[in-house]
């Protein structure tokens, strides 16, 4: 592995989410279908957000659709860091300035009461862990122009991760079922993206589960107050300015993602 | 032209009764108006009453924004549903029956109370006495399941089986229920009830209007099957296929060669 070509692929991703310009794919500076390579990138940006003072408050799971793990020629999810400022409001403009090409999904966030250090994790782990869950719509965004993107590219591009929004309303786990919940999206009252937890790993908990595991087995384990975006509900859908997506997960509650107009 | 209609009706009736595709109407009746597919279903429909089965209600079609735009129209389309179309929940589905089976979840509703023309959501719902989880075979006879929006109509909008669940209280809210179509345990299709026009009543409302136009209403004692919440899935012999609905519960069957 050339430390080399994980440096300039990281420093081109960094330079086209601060400048706003997509980039051509990196996956030619890395070994084809290398996903820890990938990791090392996004690892970079990671460590580079950290030293400006960007705060970790959590992680965002990635192809957690079987159909998309398909497209991408994997077998398992992926994840990318949180930071604080990428969180928004509740029904909050957001600016066309503050995004790159974004879609939306709908999920479910889980946010932690405490920490899951343990690599040896179960759900029931995750039972006790898991203070609140709230519906979630997360922006993803692609620093690579047209979304033309592959399992590294998206993986070194922190998972594609853009900006989200948690609901107003948090709720107990054991308030809903996390399984068969109906999801609906709609903009302008049309639904343009509907499906249930299941469509997430089976359940998101299951994802939830991976994203701590393998959280905790590189000693970056997940910890108390952080959100964990667990991964898209149903198909994702292009944004455009003065677009409104409403979310409603059954049982769950509502969420809203406003783009301003242009 | 109605003699014309009737050999159609004869010929559809027949590619059902015999599960042999046909071609399509279109091809050699290429002005076919929506009006001509209805009078075909009905009297396609007449001679199945005139072999003795008997009314169980009606199913809505293409109430997704999908399948309308697959389709090219921003209506809704009805078919009729009879006695020997039901199936029994948890029993067997001979595949060699039709011509080329698939499955998809549905809301069902059961009237209580007649019910047609221009109604609201509230006096649609006042009509409900209960509704159920189910699931539809839709079955067209066209060879390789392609169809214009006349030939679909005609063929009784591709209805041909239906299975329907454990009945629950009428003021279950069905509007965004998530749904899981299993494959021996496997989930295939996942979606929820909000597919269906946003919201199941909104099918119902339709059917209020759509079968008050054609002189017809639902009835105490008829079945609605709302609209298809997910992608339909092609049966193949020795599947076990389960569709699960939040709230609702689950509806399942065999399938036999």
């Amino acid at each position: 592995m050339d430390g080399t070509n994980i440096q300039t692929a990281a420093d081109l991703l960094f330079a086209a989410g601060r400048d706003g310009a997509p980039i051509a794919p990196v996956r030619g500076l890395l070994p084809e279908g290398d996903v820890a390579a990938a990791y090392s990138v996004q690892a970079l940006n990671t460590e580079r957000a950290l030293a400006a003072g960007r705060r970790l408050v959590g992680r965002k799971i990635g192809l957690t659709s079987l159909a998309v793990q398909r497209q991408l020629g994997v077998d398992q999810p992926d994840y990318g860091m949180l930071f604080a400022d990428m969180a928004r409001g509740d029904g909050e403009d957001i600016a066309a300035r503050e995004v790159l090409q974004p879609k939306v999904e709908a999920e479910i966030a889980f946010i932690l009461g405490r920490d899951l250090a343990d690599a040896e994790l179960t759900v029931a782990d995750l039972f006790l862990a898991v203070e609140y869950a709230v519906p979630a719509v997360e922006i993803v965004c692609s620093r690579i122009a047209n979304w033309d993107i592959r399992i590294t590219d998206t993986i070194a591009d922190n998972a594609s991760s853009g900006l989200y929004v948690l609901g107003s309303r948090p709720a107990r786990l054991t308030g809903f079922d996390p399984l068969l919940c109906g999801m609906v999206m709609e903009r302008a009252g049309e639904p343009v993206s509907v499906g249930a937890g299941a469509a997430c790993l089976g359940s998101p908990l299951n994802a939830a589960l991976w994203l701590a595991k393998t959280m905790a087995r590189l000693g970056r384990p997940l910890r108390a107050g952080d959100t964990i975006l667990s991964g898209a509900l149903g198909p994702m859908v292009a944004a455009r300015p003065g677009d409104v997506f409403d979310v409603r997960i059954e049982g769950l509650g509502a969420v809203r993602a406003a783009f301003a107009k242009e | 032209m109605s003699a014309g209609l009737a050999a159609l009706a004869a010929r559809l009736d027949e590619a059902a009764r015999t599960a042999t595709a046909t071609a399509q109407l279109i091809e050699t009746h290429p002005d076919l108006t929506t009006e001509d597919a209805y009078a075909i279903q009905r009297l396609s429909i007449q001679r199945r009453w005139q072999r003795g089965e008997t009314r169980a209600g009606f199913k809505m079609g293409l109430t997704s924004r999908a399948k309308m735009q697959q389709v090219g129209v921003s209506e809704v389309t009805w078919g009729r549903l009879t006695n020997a179309m039901r199936q029994q929940e948890g029993g067997s589905l001979r595949r060699s029956a039709f011509v080329h089976p698939r499955a998809e979840p549905e809301i069902a509703y059961i009237i209580g109370k007649p019910l047609a023309g221009e109604v609201s959501a509230v006096e649609a719902m006042r009509a409900v006495e209960a509704v159920a989880p189910a699931m539809e075979i839709i079955d067209s006879r066209y060879a390789n399941f392609k169809f214009s929006l006349p030939d679909v109509i005609a063929d009784n909008s591709s209805s041909s089986a239906f299975f329907i669940g454990s009945w629950v209280r009428p003021e279950t809210d069905v509007a965004n229920l998530g749904i899981v179509l299993e494959v021996d345990g496997r989930a295939v299709e996942i979606g929820s009830s909000a597919a269906i026009l946003g919201h199941p009543v909104r099918a119902l409302v339709a059917a209020a209007r759509l079968l008050g136009r054609a002189g017809e209403s639902l009835m105490p004692g008829d079945i609605l099957l709302a609209g298809a919440a997910t992608a339909a899935h092609a049966l193949r012999p020795g599947e076990h296929i389960r569709a699960a609905i939040q709230n609702l519960g689950a509806v399942s069957f065999t399938v036999e060669a």
